[in-house]
């Protein structure tokens, strides 16, 4: 799952180097409210979850393995 | 009493002996009666208001929060019941706390669509009716609007939003949280606090610190200069210019509202300034509402550098709500449909953003020329995401390097120049004098004989103001510079000897004594955001 969340975040934002992190994606800005609404509608699709705006938290967002941690959660449910 | 009044000045110094000669625990107790005493002083009457909305906001964060530990008790109870069941229970508790969180919310726009925008809807709906023949008149609503009601309801959106959402839990203590929605540095013009942020922070009892203190002291002074020196000095020649706007074309025109959008940072930033510093005498910190925004690349990054927590709060509670909602999903189907994949995916962010400037803008004021100038912004960055594409096309053809100095400056400078004609709409009298000012700058565009003969003295500074006004502008950006290289210009001065640093000191009370515009000529008391 890691691999498809990091394909969506690629797609995304081709200028982020998603594996080698040294930021909080949500945190410090690195994406704006934009990509954060493009990447719920890609992983909704992709993952058949239904993110909502109370999931859209920086500790949900700060990294790739945060956002596969969230998908899991919302898949389980 | 104002931020820049002596009054203040001895209200905080009254408030900080008091805070810190009390027991740790009561400490809270000393900022909630200073903040009370200073609304009162401020709005008298309109206190009843601050009380009705705090109340309500505390009713309605308390029905939530103990319904969801209701709910959580009951799930935690019951594990024989089916996940579906358990789904479904979840589901309706949901759908009740929403709809308290709706009353909620409701109630508390009601006081600020009563207050500030009554008027602005009865006149616009006077003049339908007049429009299709029917002559109605304009009912008399001439109430003053209290202090710092656009900010605090918004304070209160945010905390019955989370409390919903599950962020924190509800405040416990109605007296504590009578001070949350009142701390008084941050009433007037904000920044708009969030309770986990702030609530902590205000409640707990902080001990003296030298430093801290001595922090606090030159942010304050910070701020009076910049409101003092530069922003009350600014609005002598930029109010010349739009009062008699029929006087002036070309140039001076963009100039006077780039001098305006210098004046509203000075003086918004330098109340923050002062609110901030205040703050951090008693150790409590404030959120940033300002990052340089005048190196912004572009509009974009402006409104990410300028009133942050606004922009904060409209992102988090109307762009993403609005961007995740059903009717957005059912929007995006549509326009899949019609225009492929790629452009249905962006086109109800698209919509939720044009929404979110036009709220902006109308939040500044009941007026068209606001709404006009939050449009003009959300206008410019919705095109610059839609032409990003043909935009890197265009630069790589041009062999453009995004990192040159000369493309960066050029992205600087055209931000710049667009938001100083956005700025037309929100200074100009209403939406008309802003388009026939806006047409008066393309007449003799490039005379710029204003800037050598005598039309900037006719402005209303003298020459040595305007060689005052231009060496304070260059420190303020100066600062701004070194914030954005990282440099942390207190604590750099704090390294020097003793005699370096009280010349700093002595040159900036010096600076705001001799400098400041104290005179008849333009109310220095008044902050530009106190307004809105």
């Amino acid at each position: 799952m890691r691999e498809k969340v990091i394909k969506i975040l690629e797609d995304v934002r081709a200028d982020i180097d998603f594996n080698n992190l040294d930021k909080k994606l949500m945190d410090d800005e690195m994406l704006d409210s934009f990509d954060i609404i493009s990447i719920v509608g890609e992983f909704n699709e992709a993952f058949g979850v239904d993110i909502s705006v109370d999931d859209l938290l920086p500790e949900n967002f700060n990294t790739p393995e945060a956002m596969v941690k969230l998908i899991v959660k919302l898949q389980q449910e | 009493m104002t931020f820049v009044s002596a009054a203040f000045g001895v209200f905080v110094a009254g408030i900080s002996i008091l805070y810190f000669c009390v027991k740790k625990n009561y400490r809270w107790i000393v900022l909630l009666l200073g903040s009370y005493f200073f609304y009162w002083m401020s709005s008298r009457a309109f206190t009843v208001v601050l009380l009705l909305m705090t109340s309500v906001t505390f009713a309605i964060g308390k029905m939530i929060d103990t319904r969801n530990k209701k709910c959580a008790i009951y799930l935690n109870g019951h594990s024989e019941i089916t996940s579906e069941e358990r789904k479904a229970y979840k589901q309706n508790h949901k759908k009740v706390n929403k709809h308290i969180l709706i009353w909620g919310v409701l109630l508390d726009l009601s006081m600020l669509l009563l207050l500030k925008y009554f008027h602005f809807f009865s006149e616009n709906v006077c003049e339908l009716f007049r429009w299709i023949g029917i002559p109605v008149a304009v009912p008399e609503w001439n109430l003053l609007i209290p202090i710092g009601l656009s900010f605090y309801t918004l304070q209160a959106i945010a905390y019955m939003t989370d409390v919903y959402r599950g962020k924190y839990q509800a405040d416990k203590n109605p007296f504590k949280f009578m001070l949350f929605m009142s701390y008084f540095p941050q009433i007037v013009q904000g920044p708009i606090a969030r309770h986990d942020h702030l609530a902590k922070q205000l409640y707990e009892g902080h001990e003296f610190d030298y430093k801290r203190c001595m922090f606090g002291l030159q942010l304050i002074l910070w701020g009076l200069m910049k409101k003092l020196v530069i922003a009350d000095r600014l609005a002598i020649p930029v109010n010349m210019v739009f009062n008699h706007y029929g006087d002036y074309n070309g140039l001076i025109v963009l100039f006077a509202a780039f001098g305006y959008g210098l004046q509203v940072y000075a003086d918004f930033s330098g109340g923050m300034d002062i609110a901030r510093g205040v703050s951090q005498i008693w150790g409590i910190d404030l959120q940033l509402n300002f990052k340089q925004p005048y190196f912004a690349r572009s509009i974009e990054e402006f409104w990410r550098r300028w009133h942050i927590t606004l922009g904060a709060w409209m992102k988090d509670y109307v762009f993403y709500p609005l961007s995740l909602s059903g009717f957005s999903g059912n929007i995006s189907k549509k326009a899949r449909k019609l225009f492929g994949s790629n452009m249905g995916k962006k086109i109800p962010s698209f919509i939720a953003m044009f929404i979110v400037y036009f709220l902006v803008g109308f939040w500044h004021g009941p007026e068209w020329k606001y709404i006009a100038y939050g449009i003009w912004n959300g206008l410019f960055i919705m095109s610059g995401i839609l032409s990003e594409d043909v935009y890197c096309r265009i630069k790589k053809k041009l062999g453009i390097h995004e990192e040159r100095f000369s493309w960066k400056f050029f992205q600087m400078i055209r931000t710049i120049v667009l938001c100083s004609v956005g700025r037309l709409f929100s200074r100009s009298e209403n939406l008309t004098v802003a388009f026939l000012m806006i047409g008066a700058s393309f007449k003799g565009f490039f005379n710029v004989a204003f800037l050598i003969d005598k039309t900037l003295i006719r402005l209303g500074l003298e020459t040595a103001d305007w060689i005052i006004l231009c060496m304070m502008l260059l420190v303020m950006l100066g600062v701004d510079a070194a914030h954005e290289k990282g440099i942390k210009i207190r604590q750099t001065i704090a390294k020097q000897g003793i005699v370096f640093r009280w010349i700093v000191y002595y040159a900036a009370i010096f600076a705001v004594i001799i400098f400041g515009i104290y005179g008849s000529v333009y109310d220095s008391a008044s902050f530009i955001y106190q307004q809105f």
